[in-house]
């Protein structure tokens, strides 16, 4: 609601003053400062400092003090004045959130929180709980304002009161402040205000429902307080507070607040002064307790930014089951089991109720054991929806990453305590060293439960008191001051097992006197506890927040290291058999491909989105003010050590994972021109390239078909698991049969056993996709290039093939011939056929399909057997003379993929006469779609076989190309340079040839031409083939064929390949991008708009708009005549 | 206690295994001969100790049993660290059970003090069919075969990895010290430090050490009987 708010209040800033932007600069959004600025006031993430002013707080003298001379006139407080879109704050901690502002005064740690928290003396008042501000009429140029809150006004709705006026017993609470600053900068806060009161006045109710759950409205009940039932506080009214009241002096610590909340307000409306402070370390009362944590923890804000939250959660996921539940139920009956609350259903259920609702509303944390604890702890003392928002409140600020899927906040505290210890007591750390015991599995419990289930409950609770409102770092003041006490008794403990009883028979006698013998009765009334507490914030003053802070960053890398080590570990040993065919390095390589990729695209995504921010920014502000702007502490968001972040692979990520491993899954537009002529038009930086460094992957038919066949349970990500297992299957078997299979299944899409033409012609293209940049692993020269020369010379009308060729280049051939025979052994897809249809058609190869159903086994058990089979077949193939001009058309199929082959040389008319047409059609009777045909797996692999070279792409080169260990160096344009990678000369630059593996440098003039001759018949016989399927399809309604394939020829009908593809995927983005820097200002809107929507109804939102317009108008008439005039602005809601 | 001239020496051990298997339930049999609902929680490893009488000396066990939820199996290095013994527990009538067990096994065998003993344990053993007769309670468990993990499967691993291997019920204590004691015996002399934990100034802490300690808390259980091995 707030942030819709935020939205509007921008909104409206532009709209009213476009010179407003430069000093609205002055205290924009750095996200940094932002979160400074929040936890110092503990707002939520919504509110950013707007504007900020010194000021001087004036709070009128109170009954209890009157009298007294030194407040006679009230308390006076310098500070700084501070507003948000929906809040006003002030501090007398001098710390400052404007953009020019250092970071030190920022976070300038001093007074009790030490930044973390509301410190010093001051107020945090929602600006719907602000019910008038009047300017006031004083001297000359001071600028006062005399603020009047709701406090005490809200309670009970029913029964409304006409103002203050009529409840004499209620004050008034009404503040002064005077603002300090020039007559401009007093101006402008005064506007900022005036537009977050107007913007606020639609929350007054929500205010009223959050307000009447406090305490407090209760407590400073003037009337009938015996009629009306009291707010929830905790499962104490029913089953009694821990603790003796009377020992805990419960009824004084009541009185205590009830003046203080009456003279300084209260819940929402609370003012901070040194008293406030005093009475936290004294300890709450039982039934303020509750709110009292609301208030400083911050929690409050939350409940008021969405009061119905918890319960809307739970009727959302009311009967929904989920693995955090189970693992809730399980300990509902261990949590806090010695009070008496959780021995009743009510108290169970209150339990199950906010645990449940929390691991709805986050899921990355969903629950983890001692949250169990911490809540029952909280349900003692407050509401199931009070306790629901604080512990949001500690899972996100004061504890983060503590419950995570990795705890790796815990490690990182433990790791950060742990170089407390040793820094502060050294001679302790040296014993535990030398004692080799680990401190902690001693302190561990301590920080995760927040001593909650390490002391008895009334000093665990005392601590709380604390750390609410001083944040983390006590945490780590008790736990050192704890050792230190102990500290003797310690250092004679020789193991783990006596540095525990030490430690327990501790804290069994904290309630005991600290010096029962000494003669001074005062001092033999301070209990071990109370010693405790002035050690730990007397004796450890000097562990502040920003102490922590600093240790946690340095401790951090160390802590997500080992836990990401950890992972790694578990992760590749619970891989499956599959994993088993891959080496451990080769395990631990996919391991931190797969991880890296995703998170360097999260990573990208992030910067990508910052910069579109800033992008849609430096429209309305000056380059310098935007310096600078990044969030350090959202820059690990991913990594695997701060858990559950993705760990799914998509399909684009997919292909970057490959491009890192393998040549043939880069772009051939990537290297140089490619980004240029893509990116470079739309002004976007390199660092916005959502590739990042990286190459831009290819994208081709192929990958899709291999990310599907992953994607084994078709929800359009892989898991580390469907990786590991899908590389197994090629690169683990070192079984060419396997790989064969591999292929073919991955065009069989019906899964019936056999491809069809379609899937022919794609199996060729996939196979030039994958050798376009040159073969890899071992083909053995000798004996492929005879093999080779023989099908070549054969395939080859001119004659004039030179002797020397590299084996890419024979490899076309091989495609070529490889397409010929598919056809050539291909079976009609008749129905007569149907039952022999493996044995084929072709009248020489009845004894090559003597065994189909071997082959289609295709098992490891029965290769002996097959290949001896086979080595029979490939013998009687070779015979068979080959159909030669057949072999170069196909060839041109195979070619299409890449764009650049066709606006290339191809267009040599010439030598695309070269071979007739008639020739060509007469040996392509395979390929009239009226005559539908497909061939099986045993023809795919005896085709496969027949040659050499493709038998050794199988064996080898496939395989090789995957280099999951040592990926792909030096990423220079030597591996994919466009001109190595494409046919666009319709031939091999002398870069290809160089990289060929078998490398002798060959081609020259003949091999182009007869490079020429393939591919420009090829080309023209593809796309003949495509127009003759096309009717043929179109006749058959169309749905005879893959809907994929419709695309795909949409592609090639627009002489587009490949490169369009990738293209395609890239063009969304960057249209994204595009549109959203050019055209801030209508997102801006329609953003607004659609949050604001999504919360309030959309007049209400209109009129809110409106209104603002209204306030801007009348500002400006305003400003020049109110010099000193009284109202500014009055509100009655 | 006071079985003066036997040396004395302890031994770090930890339990590991995938959560509800029963680590609790066989420690707590081990340590207070007792069967019951886990009523302790467990906030990442609960510490534990209990005695071993063998014939030449006193081993005594600083049991940590470690928290059952996954996530907390990213804290188990801090546990295991100089652990001399372990146990990986596995439920028979869960395979799952058994795939995590294996995995914790060779984390130890990578991770772990080289010399550490690792005891591999079926548990749950009165669910099987063959024992039925010794689940006196009839705890409603379909009465039929509920194992699932056969004998032969889980020994012949624990033999191609030298782990010592058991199946028990902490439910009827079958087996159960019988675990603790070969590991006792299995511990090599050498790696026992020398009366770690019968140090001078340890003793006077060390009254009433042999309960459930409960590392975090002020709760004690109950005291109990050194084990009967
Ligand atoms: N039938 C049977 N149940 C057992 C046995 N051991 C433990 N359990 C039950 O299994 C559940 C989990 O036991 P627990 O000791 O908490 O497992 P942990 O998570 O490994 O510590 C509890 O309900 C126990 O009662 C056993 O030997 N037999
Ligand atoms: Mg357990």
């Amino acid at each position: 609601m707030f942030s819709n708010l935020s939205n509007i209040v921008q909104r409206a800033q532009q709209l009213i003053d476009p010179t407003q932007g430069l000093n609205l600069s002055n205290s924009d959004r750095n996200p940094s400062k932002a979160s400074l600025f929040q936890s110092q006031f503990r707002l939520p993430s919504s509110q950013t400092p707007l504007y900020e002013i010194n000021a001087e707080l004036t709070i009128p003298p109170s009954n209890s003090t009157r009298g007294d001379p030194d407040h006679d006139r009230g308390w006076h407080y310098a500070g700084k004045l501070h507003l948000s879109e929906a809040y006003m704050c002030f501090s007398t901690t001098p710390t400052s959130f404007t953009q020019s502002a250092s970071t030190s005064t920022s976070s300038a740690f001093t007074g009790q929180t030490n930044g973390s928290g509301p410190s010093g003396s001051g107020f945090t008042f929602p600006l719907c709980a602000i019910r008038r501000v009047e300017r006031l009429n004083s001297q000359n140029f001071q600028f006062a304002l005399a603020i009047t809150t709701w406090n005490g006004l809200l309670a009970d709705a029913s029964k409304p009161r006409d103002g203050s006026g009529s409840n004499k017993n209620v004050r008034e609470q009404r503040i002064t402040i005077h603002l300090a600053g020039t007559r401009q900068a007093c101006e402008r806060f005064c506007d900022g205000l005036k537009r977050g009161l107007r913007a606020g006045v639609g929350n007054v109710g929500k205010l009223r429902k959050v307000v009447a759950e406090c305490y407090s409205e209760h407590l400073l009940r003037t009337d009938d307080k015996a009629n009306v039932s009291p707010p929830d506080a905790g499962l104490g009214m029913a089953f009694r507070y821990p603790g003796d009241p009377k020992k805990l002096r419960d009824r004084a610590k009541m009185r205590l607040w009830a003046e203080y909340l009456r003279d300084n307000g209260r819940n929402m409306m609370l003012i901070r002064q040194p008293t406030f402070h005093k009475l936290i370390r004294v300890g709450l009362p039982n039934r303020l307790r509750g709110e009292i944590w609301e208030v400083t923890s911050g929690s409050l804000y939350l409940r008021l930014e969405n009061p119905t939250l918890y319960t809307d959660t739970l009727a959302k996921y009311k009967g929904q089951e989920s693995l955090a539940i189970d693992e809730i139920e399980k300990d509902l009956n261990r949590s806090l089991p010695e009070y008496p609350g959780f021995q009743s259903e009510e108290g169970i259920g209150r339990l199950r109720r906010v645990l449940t609702a929390y691991s709805w509303v986050n899921a990355d944390v969903g629950y983890c054991q001692a949250m169990n604890i911490v809540v029952a702890a909280l349900l003692i003392y407050m509401s199931e929806s009070q306790a629901f928002f604080l512990l949001s409140a500690l899972c996100d600020r004061l504890v983060p990453g503590y419950y995570s899927t990795t705890m790796y906040g815990t490690l990182l505290d433990q790791k950060v305590f742990e170089s407390l210890v040793e820094k502060t007591m050294p001679i302790l750390w040296e014993h535990l060293v030398k004692s080799d015991v680990q401190l902690s599995v001693v302190s561990l419990p301590w920080f995760l439960s927040l001593y909650i289930n390490s002391m008895p409950l009334v000093f665990a609770f005392r601590v709380l008191d604390v750390f609410f409102v001083e944040g983390p770092k006590v945490l780590f003041q008790v736990g050192l001051a704890i050792l230190r006490i102990n500290g003797e008794e310690l250092l004679d403990a020789p193991d783990d097992g006596a540095f525990i009883s030490v430690l327990k028979s501790y804290f069994a006698r904290l309630d005991e006197s600290a010096h029962p013998k000494s003669e001074n009765p005062k001092l033999r009334a301070v209990t071990r506890f109370q010693e405790l507490m002035v050690v730990a914030f007397k004796e450890f003053s000097g562990v502040t927040h920003s102490s922590i802070t600093e240790l946690r960053l340095k401790n951090k890398d160390s802590v997500l290291n080992n836990i990401e080590s950890f992972a790694k570990r578990t992760a590749i040993r619970n891989l499956g058999p599959d994993s088993k065919l891959l080496s451990p390095e080769e395990l631990g390589s996919l391991y931190d491909r797969f991880y890296n990729v995703l998170y360097e695209r999260q990573q990208r995504d992030r910067m990508i989105q910052e910069e579109l921010k800033r992008q849609a920014k430096t429209s309305r502000l000056r380059a310098s003010e935007i310096l600078a702007t990044t969030a350090p502490n959202e820059v690990e968001k991913g990594r695997v050590g701060l858990g559950p972040s993705t760990s799914l692979m998509d399909y684009d990520a997919f292909r970057e994972f490959l491009a890192g491993m393998s040549k043939w899954a880069i772009s051939d537009s990537s290297a140089n021109g490619g980004e240029a002529k893509y990116y470079g038009a739309k002004k976007v930086p390199d660092t916005m390239s959502p590739w990042g460094n990286g190459p831009e992957p290819a994208e081709h038919e192929f990958l899709q078909r291999v990310f599907n066949k992953w994607d084994v349970d078709g929800s359009s990500a892989l898991t580390l698991q469907n990786v590991v297992t899908g590389i197994a299957r090629i690169k683990g078997k070192k079984d060419i049969m396997g790989t064969i299979t591999y292929f073919f299944e991955l065009y069989d899409d019906d899964n019936d056993g056999k491809v069809d033409r379609e899937g022919i012609l794609r199996i060729s293209e996939a196979l030039l996709f994958l050798s376009r940049r040159g073969l890899e692993g071992t083909l053995s020269p000798g004996a492929s290039s005879i093999g080779l020369n023989g099908d070549i010379s054969a395939s080859d009308s001119q004659g004039s093939l030179p002797p020397e060729i590299s084996t890419n280049e024979r490899f076309l051939g091989s495609i070529s011939a490889f397409i010929r025979r598919c056809f050539e052994y291909a079976d009609p897809d008749h129905p007569k056929n149907q039952d022999g249809q493996d044995f084929g058609t072709s009248t020489s190869d009845e004894d090559l399909m003597v065994d189909p159903n071997t082959f289609a086994i295709g098992d490891d058990e029965d290769d002996e057997e097959e290949e001896e089979e086979e080595e029979e077949d490939l013998l009687a193939l070779e015979k068979s003379p080959p159909g030669t001009p057949t072999k170069a058309k196909k060839t041109a199929n195979l070619l299409s993929p890449n764009e650049e082959s066709f606006d290339g040389a191809s267009t040599d008319n010439e030598s695309r006469r070269r071979v007739s047409k008639a020739k060509a059609e007469a040996a392509n009777a395979a390929l009239d779609p009226a005559h539908p045909l497909h061939i099986t797996l045993p023809t795919f692999r005896m085709v496969v076989l027949a040659d050499e070279i493709l038998e050794q792409f199988f064996e080898s080169s496939f395989p090789t190309s995957l280099h999951i260990i040592e990926g792909l160096q030096a990423p220079s344009s030597s591996y994919y340079g466009p001109s190595l990678t494409t046919f666009s000369n319709l031939g091999f630059s002398t870069r290809s040839q160089a990289q060929a593996q078998s490398g002798p440098m060959g081609g020259g003039r003949g091999l182009r031409g007869v490079l020429d001759n393939i591919v420009t018949d090829g080309m023209r016989v593809a796309t003949e083939v495509r127009r003759r399927m096309e009717e043929a399809q179109r006749e058959l309604e169309k749905n005879a064929l893959p809907s994929q394939r419709t695309e795909d020829d949409e592609d090639d009908d627009d002489d587009v390949g490949v490169a369009v593809g990738v293209r395609k995927g890239a063009s969304t983005d960057i249209e994204r991008r595009s549109v959203m820097s050019t055209d801030r200002d209508l997102l801006d809107g329609a953003d607004a708009q659609a949050g604001s929507g999504a919360a309030s109804k959309g007049p209400g939102h209109d009129h809110n708009l409106l209104e603002v317009d209204t306030a801007a108008g009348r500002r400006r008439a305003n400003s020049a005549s109110t010099t000193g005039g009284s109202a500014v602005l009055e509100f009655e809601g | 206690m006071a079985e003066a001239p036997k040396p004395s020496s302890s031994v770090k051990l930890v339990l590991l295994g995938e959560a509800a298997v029963g680590k609790s339930s066989l420690v707590l049999r081990f340590v207070n001969n007792d069967f019951q609902e886990n009523k302790e929680p467990t906030i990442g490893a609960a510490f534990l100790t209990q005695k071993c009488n063998l014939p030449t000396r006193t081993i005594k066990f600083e049991i940590w049993d470690t928290a059952g939820q996954e996530r907390f199996a990213s804290l188990a290095p801090m546990y295991y660290r100089n652990a001399q013994a372990a146990l990986v527990v596995y439920d028979i009538t869960k395979p799952t059970s058994l795939v995590k067990a294996r995995h914790w096994v060779a984390e130890l065998q990578r991770q772990a003090s080289p010399g550490i003993v690792i005891a591999l344990v079926g548990n749950k053993l009165d669910l099987a069919g063959e024992s039925q007769s010794t689940s006196d309670e009839g705890e409603g468990e379909d009465g039929g075969d509920a194992r699932k993990v056969s004998t032969e499967e889980a020994q012949a691993y624990a033999e191609e990895e030298s782990l010592l291997f058991f199946e028990t019920s902490a439910k009827t204590g079958h087996n159960v010290t019988e675990v603790f004691t070969a590991i006792a015996n299995a511990i090599p002399e050498t790696s026992l430090k020398s009366a770690r934990g019968s140090g001078a100034a340890g003793t006077a802490n060390r009254a009433g050490e042999e309960q459930r300690v409960n590392l975090s808390g002020p709760r004690d259980a109950g005291a109990k009987d050194g084990c009967a091995c």
